[in-house]
């Protein structure tokens, strides 16, 4: 503030200018407006303004004067320039902060959002299986669903007459004898473990394949049953392949989907197209194994069924089973979905509820 | 399979508490699917003798009975009918504790009026058998003071498990206690099959034919005479109780206690109810018939495989017998029947005349036939020893091809190859020996299978039986190296996601629904019997609830979808699915099965939004866009133009075209349609296959972008109002060529400003070049001469330009 001091000490012996100082100065601190700061401007610093007027008297005024004068008149004009534009942003500043106070919004009030859908429960349980898959090197396979007999059971060394036939309840579409099966029978597929024949014939080891889709069973709809299910299958056929590769493949595919902590296990079980077979247990998430209501006491869930692909199925497709090995499993896609959602009817998944599928 | 352990402990000394003995047999192979603890300790009752019965002064149907319980008398209060004087039944003395009282001890209590010293009890009270019709009446040679647990052990742990199809043997006491001995070690103790015989030569007093060798390759039979039919044991019926079978009498008794003992099924035969007492194994002839005993009469064919005396068929061999020839009351003298039948047989029969019964469940997966001897033996013993019957002398036993046991060679490695292990030879051998697999050790280990193991066929049965028996726990696990190059996602694969990507981002909810549809559904949709929808694939047996040919297209299931929506409630619909529908081809061939998406639209456009004055219905143009989107993302140029389809809105539907193939139809259902499904208000639906748009995707392509900003001009053509939109479009792109980089239709107008029959289509088009270098002249140069072209080619009008 050192052009207000210097100001001031010249002005102390000039009454007349230290009043035009004083009426300039109130003028710039009465501005309340962005117009009344142009009408300030023109007051004190227009061709007939109070400054110019200064400037104006330097030519009648004594010689010693006039530098004195002057330097009043200059230095009178720069801080009433620096004031009216110190007001003039303040001002500014306030019109923003009072506009934005007064367009405040609820910023509680819901977001504008797109509509998004939903992928079927179904789906996303597949997606992220067959992603674990994927992961380990596998590739994606599909077959027909309405699938001949010879690829549904007999060369998977299911052949006519087996019990295991009589535990699966089949859809016909053609049947040349009701009474006897016979491989040209046509039917829907039971499981998708068809692709396993199907691939192997088309294609040459190494193989890694996952292949989800539709299977069916002639089952009465329940809470329990569907006549209709979503199963993956995957299959590996390469040399050297044994149980520990089996083993291995499936802890790490059953701890990336139910999580690190699970603990699995192996039981010797029997399939027609697989030997040595397995059913596979993973400790129950819900009680961590102590028993509970979900693994009906047990400790342990079943998810999945497994085995060495049997040297039958693999002569079948022309392969050496002394030159290559393989392991299969496959698990129902709704089984999973169901324990680990806590749904307890099937139903719901085909009821197609939009109730339903926002949840997910 | 329920096994009772305190049944099982008579063949196998094993001593494991039953949980370490449930895991053991779960990570073997037998899984023990349910542990259940049954009855109670029996304390406090001992047999009973009733002394005296007197009236109950205050109430008809009470007695009063003094019992005696080996030590003094007691006087109770009894309502039981069959009480009697000089019975023996069950005495529970005050402070008794059984099964009924669940937990808590016997009082002594004033029954109307009347104070009972102790309650006598039925089986059921006890937890002996399920009969709570009177009080249990126990055998002569029951001296009062008996405890009755040594008679009936009444606790009881039962594993019941799961079997599986290849493992009959196990459908057994001994198959099972053969497991437990391999797996434990223990020492098996098989059942005694010796006879004390006497009287008659059993070959005198009947006789054995097979006709059918190849149905019954064994028929082996024990005769009794001198039986006196009665209530079996109670530890016996206990036992048949906790293997989930009814107890009758004492010889039927016996034969389903062997059955579940053996796994040998038995049928015993009242021998004077046989003509000619001659047993005949053959064919049924043709109109022949039987009423078996679940009291059906079946008309037997040439196939059916039957036990007939002389005269007539008696059972259906390995199913069930007839009821002219069952043991009744009166029966004194009875064949008992020990066979061995071929198990497609038995499977065929019990599938065409849809019976199943203990018996043929066994007979099917395949039975032991040097087993059959044994258990008319075994049958004979017991009802030697519990019906008062006397064997008669020598078996009966028709056998002429004598199964020869089988062998198999295994190679140890190969075990260890298929395992994962690195087992000796040694421990293998002994593995396999421990399920009594014979083993002579050389390079290769030559083995005899046991004749109950009927699985065991081929090397890899018995590198199965040596991982299960091993352990799987132990063997480590490994990860293999996967498919590499083959690895992954294909192209196809990848795109087929970016559909449903596209329908999600878009607020479609994917659907799932069943395959199948009505055949009436295509007659409800109005298909046309030239159209390929009609090529419905019918399935044999079908299911009423889901319908009976393969869907052709998913419009039906999305409907119902739709209505069970509606009537819950969901009136805004927006949904797809992606699956197959099915073709049929000529009989005998496998039907083309297309995968297609099906969208369905209705009710409110996107979400409801309280910043959106009102929310607008879905159009077809939300169908329209919601498709070319999809088109956008694959790069797939898809066209459209009017197409016909009796299910949809004349006027207001449109197929879509790749390089002139329809690939799909979008368009707004037909109302009557709407209708006829129960739906009202406006739907739209659109069907595409996936397979040629996915064909036809092209990977993007770099275009070099300028620096400086495109020229943006507007305009407005008028037209004829016939003129399809997309010509005009499609003209202009055409024109346009390098310059004209886009050309988007913003407005469509008919009104007061242009003359009637015209329409006027406004455009926004941008002009560019890759090198930047496109000056406002130059762009303007092009409008004019494209403009001039669309007035010739199209008798367009300009109405007016904008430069932006």
């Amino acid at each position: 503030m050192a052009e207000k001091e210097r100001l001031d000490e010249l002005t102390g012996t000039r009454e007349d200018l230290a009043s035009i100082k004083n009426e300039a100065f109130s003028t710039v601190e009465s501005c309340r407006t962005q117009e009344d700061i142009e009408a300030a401007r023109v007051k004190l610093l227009g061709k007939k303004g109070l400054i110019t007027g200064i400037f104006k008297s330097i030519s009648g005024a004594e010689a010693e004067e006039k530098p004195v004068i002057g330097e009043i008149g200059n230095l009178l004009r720069e801080l009433i320039n620096e004031g009216l534009q110190a007001k003039s942003e303040t001002m500014a500043e306030e019109a923003l902060v009072a506009s934005l106070a007064e367009n405040e919004v609820d910023v509680t009030l819901p977001g504008r959002k797109t509509a998004l859908g939903h992928k079927h429960l179904i789906s996303q349980v597949i997606d992220e299986i067959v992603s674990i898959f994927l992961g380990l090197g596998y590739r994606i396979e599909t077959g027909p669903e309405v699938e001949l007999d010879y690829y549904n059971f007999e060369a998977l060394n299911t052949p006519v007459y087996h019990p295991a036939r009589s535990l699966q309840d089949t859809f016909y579409i053609q049947r040349e004898d009701p009474e006897h099966d016979n491989s040209n029978d046509i039917l829907l597929r039971t499981h998708t473990s068809p692709v396993q024949v199907r691939v192997m014939e088309a294609s040459s080891p190494p193989l890694y394949v996952i292949s989800p889709g539709k299977a069916y069973r002639r089952d009465e709809i329940d809470a329990t049953h569907a006549a209709m299910f979503f199963q993956v299958e995957g299959f590996a056929v390469d040399k050297g392949l044994n149980m520990g590769h089996l083993k291995g493949t499936l802890e790490v595919f059953v701890r990336k989907l139910f999580g690190k902590d699970r603990k699995v296990r192996f039981r010797p079980h029997f399939f027609p197209f697989t030997e040595p077979s397995a059913e596979v247990d993973v400790s129950c998430f819900a009680c961590d194994s102590a028993g509970c209501s979900v693994c009906k006491g047990s400790g342990w869930l079943e998810i999945l069924g497994c085995g060495m692909i049997d040297p039958n199925v693999l002569k079948y497709v022309g392969y050496d089973p002394d030159e290559f090995t393989g392991f299969a499993f496959g698990m129902g896609a709704e089984r999973v979905a169901m324990m680990r959602y806590g749904i307890e009817d099937l139903r719901v998944l085909t009821e197609n509820d939009l109730r339903f599928l926002r949840q997910f | 399979m329920r096994v009772s352990l305190e049944w099982l402990s008579d063949y196998v000394e094993y001593s494991m508490p039953p949980g370490k003995l449930a895991d053991l047999l779960s990570l073997s192979g037998t899984a023990v699917d349910r542990v259940i603890e049954m009855g109670a300790e029996t304390t406090g009752v001992v047999v009973g003798e009733v002394l005296e019965v007197k009236d109950h002064p205050n109430a008809d149907k009470l007695k009063i009975a003094v019992v005696y319980d080996g030590f003094e008398n007691h006087e109770i209060v009894c309502g039981a009918p069959n009480l009697f004087v000089g019975m023996k039944s069950a005495f529970a003395r005050v402070g008794a504790s059984f099964s009924g009282l669940s937990g808590g001890k016997l009082k002594g209590a004033k029954i109307r009026g009347i104070a009972s010293d102790g309650m006598l009890c039925s089986g059921a009270e006890l937890g002996i058998n399920d009969d709570a019709s009177g009080i249990l009446e126990l055998g002569e040679g029951t001296p009062p003071g008996t405890n009755l647990s040594d008679i009936a052990p009444t606790r009881d742990v039962i594993f019941d498990l799961e079997i599986t199809p290849n493992r009959p043997d196990c459908m057994s006491m001994l198959g099972v206690a053969r497991e437990v001995a391999a797996l434990t070690g223990a020492r098996l103790v098989p059942p005694s099959y010796e006879c004390n015989e006497s009287g008659s030569p059993a070959g005198d007093l009947a006789k054995v034919i097979i006709e059918d060798l190849e149905g019954c390759p064994r028929y082996s039979a024990r005769v009794m005479t001198g039986i006196e039919i009665g209530p079996s044991p109670l530890w016996m019926q206990r036992r048949l109780v906790a293997a989930g079978l009814r107890p009758i009498n004492n010889v039927v008794d016996i034969t389903n206690y062997v059955l579940i003992e053996l796994g040998q099924p038995l049928h015993a035969f009242d021998l004077d109810l046989l003509a000619e007492n001659t047993i005949v194994v053959r064919k049924a002839d043709f109109g022949e018939q039987i009423t078996t005993l679940d009291g059906v009469e079946r008309q037997l064919d040439d196939k059916t495989l039957v036990i007939a005396d002389r005269k007539r068929p008696v059972a259906l061999a390995g199913i069930m017998g007839g009821e002219d020839s069952e043991v009744s009351g009166d029966s004194t003298r009875i064949l008992i029947e020990s066979a061995h039948f071929d198990p497609t047989s038995i499977y065929l029969t019990s599938k065409r005349l849809g019976i199943r019964s203990e018996s043929s469940s066994r007979f099917e997966r395949g039975s032991d036939p040097e087993a059959a001897p044994h258990g008319a033996a075994r049958a004979a013993r017991l009802m030697n020893q519990l019906a008062g019957g006397t064997i008669s002398r020598g078996e009966i036993d028709v056998y002429p091809r004598r199964t020869v046991p089988v062998t198999i060679d295994l190679r140890p490695s190969r075990a260890n190859e298929i395992l994962g292990t690195r087992m000796t030879t040694d421990e293998m051998a002994g593995i396999l020996e421990g399920l009594e697999i014979a083993v002579e050790k050389g390079e290769k280990l030559r083995t005899t299978v046991p004749s109950f193991r009927w699985d065991l066929e081929r090397e890899i049965d018995l590198i199965e039986e040596i991982g299960r028996i091993y352990g799987l726990d132990k063997i480590e696990e490994a990860i293999p190296v996967g498919g590499g190059l083959n690895a992954g996602l294909t192209r196809k694969q990848k795109l087929i996601g970016s559909i449903d990507d596209t329908l999600l981002a878009q607020g479609l909810s994917e659907v799932v629904v069943y395959s199948f549809m009505n055949e009436s559904d295509l007659d409800l949709l109005r298909i046309p019997s030239y159209n390929p929808m009609r090529r419905a694939l019918p399935v044999i047996n079908p299911l009423t609830e889901t319908g009976g040919v393969m869907r052709t297209t998913l419009l039906p299931g999305m409907l119902n979808t739709a209505l069970r929506n509606t009537n819950r409630g969901n009136r805004d619909i927006a949904i797809f699915e992606r699956g197959r529908v099915f073709l049929s081809n000529d009989p005998g061939e496998l039907p083309e099965e297309i995968e297609v998406v099906g969208i369905l639209l209705a009710g409110v456009r996107g979400l409801k939004n309280w910043s959106v004055e009102t929310n607008e219905n879905y159009d077809f143009f939300d169908l329209k866009g919601i498709m070319e989107n999809i088109s956008d993302v694959l790069g797939v140029s898809v066209s459209y133009k009017p197409e016909d389809r009796a299910y949809l809105a004349p006027g207001r539907s449109a197929g879509m075209f790749i390089d002139g193939d329809m690939v799909g139809v979008i368009g707004q259902l037909h109302p009557e349609i709407a209708g006829s499904y129960g739906l009202d208000g406006e739907y739209y639906f659109g069907e595409f296959m996936t397979g040629p748009l996915v064909e036809a995707s092209r990977e993007n392509t770099y275009k070099k972008v300028g620096r400086f900003p495109n020229v943006k001009v507007d305009i407005a053509l008028i037209v004829e109002e016939t003129l399809p939109a997309s010509t005009v479009l499609e003209k202009l792109t055409d024109l346009g060529a390098e310059l004209l980089v886009s050309a988007r239709l913003f407005d469509v107008y008919q009104g007061n400003q242009i003359p009637g029959g015209k329409k006027s289509l406004a455009f926004a088009l941008e002009f560019g070049s890759a090198d930047g270098t496109l000056t406002d002249e130059q762009a303007h140069g092009e409008l004019e001469r494209i403009i001039k072209e669309m007035e010739n080619g199209l008798g367009a009008e300009l109405r007016g330009r904008i430069n932006l």
